[in-house]
């Protein structure tokens, strides 16, 4: 007989109380876990997907620029454009290494029945705008051939030399792309004039993505493109990074406050539940003082008793939610203004162990008061019932 | 062994202030058999309190093996509950989960001493439970129970022990078997100071103290 084995037979004797009771808990620590989880994978994934594009900056229509930009990073189509003018002065800019005009659209795909994200690009600018891809295939060096992402080509069993129809055109695949983990899997990357021709847009672009020579040089370069080139706006890779993380933190911190509140109302719930124990075993405490324990062994059983039920509740609640990390990350990502792709929850062991403390520190809050009430029974009135 | 000297105790209930015992002088010597009776109210279980320091008189001097006990510090009190007191209630007072064998050894839990098996086993066939040392005490009846309490009491070898109303809630075949078992352990030299309401098994004890509001009566 110890401490421990007490504090468990305490536990079990209401079973359906202690379970719901950690279910709160765990409820939470999986939320905590799972948001927390989340946040460190959105910016991991960020700041791959960004390093991915391999330019430094952009040159947008008008509008929101970072909004823009990252339309433009996910295939989102916009419904402005930028004059073909702009691309010819942004390569006249000392220091520009590489200006690469880039069209994003949807195309019907009317033998697949469906719309597909079109990118149009300048396949001479392929390896220096993409350096982290592995193809299957070959770059096409004329206008009808097509580089397609890997989850496109695994869905719709698509081999190199397969044809695709867009429109009244047909083009060939030339390459696929080997799974990149991020959105690029899902579009249809074709030679920008062949695109141009599609939409009827022949001088448009939807941007220009920029690459610098020297990447210390950024801020002069950028600055000597917006004096030369009136008009446009340029927004760097880091302010787009800055900018999707100012975005997606509003609905981090409500996350957080949610998580933070859910772990507010389990503790309550908890405190309510040892307290509740506590008033229903006041004779046993008693009993317990009259054959020798100090109050400080009642204080010890009670905390005891709390701290098993948020630490079996913190491990459970990890547990949910790294089984369960596909159904909540996407269930969160619709509350998310943006989310990188990827996996994003992951089971970090550290994280795991902080979430146990947390929860650990919730018993401890919780527990505090009921067992300092038990210390205080007063064992004659408790043994009389 | 246990001296009262002038003890008194008074509490507020209420609006009302109540004298539970008013100048309570007693003694009872190492290896007696008392059984304390009176009325409702007239002190009974105030009194075995105090003795068993588990209250501390309003007024008086308390002293057991001749040391003043009735001004101690918790700290103090604890230790002698642990070491030479040990008590059995009118309810029992069994923990529903444990076994038999755990609930006899939980005193030893508090007192943070190791239980001897064998000793354990020898104090449960005394009460006639060895065999039943794995039960929960909803497998038990009520006299089993209160034999279990007893030897819960009885596990950190008490110089005295206290016993409230333990027939209470017993008939008559089964109090006559827990007054035998006390009997058993007065044989064996313990003190015993039985509260009961039970004039017939109270005749049976070496010696009965009669409380009347909250005195002693010659």
């Amino acid at each position: 007989m110890d401490f421990i084995k007490l504090a468990v037979n305490n536990l079990l004797r209401h079973k359906i109380r202690s379970m719901l009771t950690l279910i709160g808990i765990a409820a939470s620590v999986a939320v905590l876990f799972s948001i927390v989880s989340f946040n460190r994978g959105f910016e991991q994934g960020l700041d791959n997907e960004l390093r991915k594009t391999g330019i430094h900056f952009m040159i947008v229509p008008a509008g929101c620029p970072h909004e823009v930009a990252s339309l433009v990073l996910h295939g989102a189509v916009t419904p402005k454009f930028i004059d073909i003018e702009t691309l010819d002065a942004a390569r006249k800019i000392s220091g520009v290494e590489l200006a690469s005009p880039m069209l994003v659209t949807q195309l019907a795909n009317r033998e697949m029945d469906r719309l597909d994200l079109v990118h149009g690009m300048d396949m001479a600018h392929v390896s220096a705008l993409k350096p982290g891809w592995q193809l299957k295939g070959a770059v096409p060096e004329d206008d009808d051939g097509l580089i397609i992402g890997a989850e496109i080509a695994g869905h719709d069993n698509i081999q190199i030399g397969d044809t695709i129809r867009y429109g009244s055109r047909s083009f060939r695949v030339a390459a696929i792309i080997a799974n990149t983990g991020s959105q690029e899997d899902a579009f249809v990357y074709m030679p920008i004039r062949a695109l141009q021709e599609i939409v009827e847009k022949r001088d448009g672009l939807t941007a220009i993505g920029v690459k610098v020579a020297a990447p210390d040089r950024l801020d002069q370069v950028t600055e000597a493109l917006a004096m030369q080139v009136p008009g446009i706006q340029i927004v760097t890779m880091n302010e787009v990074m800055r900018s999707l993380g100012t975005l997606a933190n509003s609905a981090k911190v409500l996350g957080m406050s949610i998580a933070v509140i859910a772990m507010l109302i389990s503790a309550v719930g908890v405190m309510n539940s040892i307290l509740m124990a506590v008033f229903e075993r006041t004779p046993e405490i008693g009993m317990m003082r009259a054959i020798g324990a100090s109050k400080l062994d009642i204080f010890r059983i009670i905390m005891k008793e709390t701290l098993l039920l948020t630490t079996c509740a913190g491990v459970a609640g990890i547990f949910v939610s790294s089984v369960a990390a596909g159904i909540i990350e996407g269930f969160v990502r619709n509350f998310m203004p943006y989310v990188p792709s990827g996996k994003m929850i992951h089971f970090e062991p550290l994280l795991a162990l902080a979430c146990i403390a947390f929860s650990l520190t919730v018993g401890l809050l919780a527990g505090g008061y009921p067992a300092w009430k038990a210390s205080k029974i007063n064992p004659i009135e408790a043994i009389k019932g | 062994m246990i001296e009262l000297h002038g003890i008194q105790k008074n509490y507020v209930r209420g609006a009302e202030a109540v004298h539970a015992l008013r100048g309570v002088d007693l003694e009872i010597g190492k290896g007696e058999f008392v059984s304390v009776v009176g009325p409702s109210g007239s002190g009974k279980t105030t009194m075995l309190h105090i003795m068993g320091c588990l209250d501390q008189p309003s007024m008086g001097v308390m002293k057991i093996d001749g040391a003043a006990v009735d001004q101690l510090p918790e700290k103090e009190l604890v230790r002698i509950r642990r070491e030479k007191i040990g008590f059995v209630f009118q309810q029992f007072h069994l923990i529903p989960g444990l076994s038999v064998y755990e609930n006899v050894t939980l005193p030893l839990l508090f007192a943070r001493r190791e239980a001897d098996e064998e000793k354990i086993r020898r104090l449960l066939s005394l009460i006639g439970l060895d065999s039943r040392r794995r039960h929960h005490p909803n497998q038990l009846s009520g006299g089993e129970m209160q034999r279990v309490a007893v030897a819960r009491a009885m596990v950190n070898d008490p110089e005295v022990l206290f016993a409230d109303e333990p027939t209470g809630n017993l008939d008559t075949e089964n109090s006559d078997r827990i007054f035998d078992l006390l009997s058993a352990l007065h044989d064996r030299g313990l003190t015993i100071v039985m509260v009961t309401h039970n004039n017939e098994l109270a005749m049976r004890s070496q010696r009965i103290i009669r409380l009347q509001d909250g005195q002693v009566q010659n």
